[in-house]
C-alpha cells in the first residue's frame, strides 16, 4: 500500500492516533468518549498500536479510581505523520 | 488485511481524524480561577522576590516561591482531574511561563520591581508585580486559544530535562543575586 501504514489504515485507529497528538497523555475513558467507541473496541486498537510501539500505556489513578493513561510514542508520531502524508497524496487527485 | 483506501475514503479518514482531534482539544477547559490564581501567585512571587532582594528578609522571597509552587501544583492537579488529559504545553508554557511572552514580561516586571524595591518605591513594586502577573496570565490565555486552533503543534511542552535545567539555572541565578545583595 505504498507509504500507507497498514496499522493506521482502520479509520478508528487513525482517529485514536490523531486524537492523542492533541495531548501529552490521556485517560482511557476520556479517549473513549472523544472517539465514541466502546471499551472493548478502544482496548483492541490500543493493544494493536502498543504492540507496534506506536503507543504507550501506563496504570494510574483518575478521580480516585485506578485507570489507564495512554500516549502516543515518538515512533507513533513519526508513523502517523508519514501515513497522513500518504493519505494526502491519495486525496490530491480529488480536490 | 485492509485494502488501499480510495481517494474519497482517504479524504473521509483525514476529515474524521481531524474532527476527533478537534473534539478532544475543544473539550479542554481550565478549572475555575485558573488564570486568576496564576496571576495572583506570580504577582506575589514578583513582589516577594523584589522585597527579598531589597532590604527585606530572605524568608519573604522563599515564601513567595513556595506560594507560587503550591498554586501551580494545585492548579495542574485540578486541570488533569477535570479533563482527564495532561498537556505538557500548558504546564510549561502557561504555568511555568516558558512561552516567549510570559517569560519576557516576567523578566521585565521582576527587574523593574527589584529596582523599585531598592529605591524603596513600594507603590511601584506593587504596580510591577500586578502588571507582571496580569501579563503572565494573559499570555497563558493566548496560548490556550492557540492550542484550540493547533492542538497537535502546541500540546507538548519542553522535556523534563530541559525544564530541570532551566529550574537549576534560575535557582543558581537567584542564589547569586542573594549572595551579592
Amino acid at each position: 500500500m505504498d507509504d500507507l501504514d497498514a496499522l493506521l489504515v482502520p479509520p478508528a485507529r487513525l482517529r485514536l492516533a490523531a486524537t492523542l497528538t492533541a495531548v501529552s497523555e490521556a485517560e482511557f475513558a476520556t479517549v473513549r468518549e472523544a472517539l465514541q467507541v466502546s471499551d472493548s473496541v478502544l482496548s483492541k486498537h490500543v493493544t494493536a498500536l502498543e504492540g507496534a510501539g506506536y503507543l504507550k500505556r501506563r496504570k494510574g489513578v483518575h478521580q480516585g479510581r485506578r485507570t489507564t493513561w495512554i500516549s502516543l510514542s515518538s515512533r507513533g508520531r513519526r508513523a502517523l505523520s508519514a501515513h497522513v502524508a500518504a493519505l494526502r497524496e491519495l486525496t490530491d487527485g480529488i480536490e | 488485511m485492509e485494502s488501499k483506501p480510495t481517494p474519497a475514503e482517504a479524504a473521509a479518514a483525514l476529515r474524521d481524524a481531524e474532527a476527533s482531534r478537534a473534539a478532544i482539544a475543544g473539550g479542554v477547559v481550565t478549572p475555575s480561577w485558573f488564570f486568576t490564581s496564576i496571576a495572583v501567585a506570580i504577582s506575589v512571587q514578583i513582589a516577594t522576590t523584589a522585597v527579598g532582594l531589597g532590604d527585606g528578609p530572605v524568608w519573604v522571597l522563599v515564601a513567595g516561591l513556595a506560594f507560587f509552587a503550591a498554586v501551580a501544583a494545585a492548579q495542574l492537579v485540578r486541570f488533569r482531574r477535570r479533563n482527564g488529559v495532561w498537556l505538557g504545553g500548558l504546564a510549561s508554557r502557561v504555568v511555568l511561563g516558558t512561552g516567549t511572552a510570559a517569560s519576557s514580561s516576567y523578566v521585565i516586571a521582576l527587574g523593574a520591581a527589584v529596582w523599585a524595591a531598592l529605591e524603596e518605591q513600594w507603590w511601584l513594586v506593587v504596580l510591577c508585580a500586578l502588571g507582571g502577573g496580569a501579563a503572565y496570565a494573559l499570555s497563558g490565555l493566548r496560548w490556550l486559544r492557540g492550542y484550540r486552533e493547533q492542538p497537535a503543534a502546541r500540546a507538548r511542552g519542553e522535556s523534563a530535562a530541559w525544564l530541570a535545567l532551566c529550574g537549576a539555572a534560575a535557582l543558581a541565578g537567584l542564589a547569586l543575586l542573594l549572595i551579592s545583595a
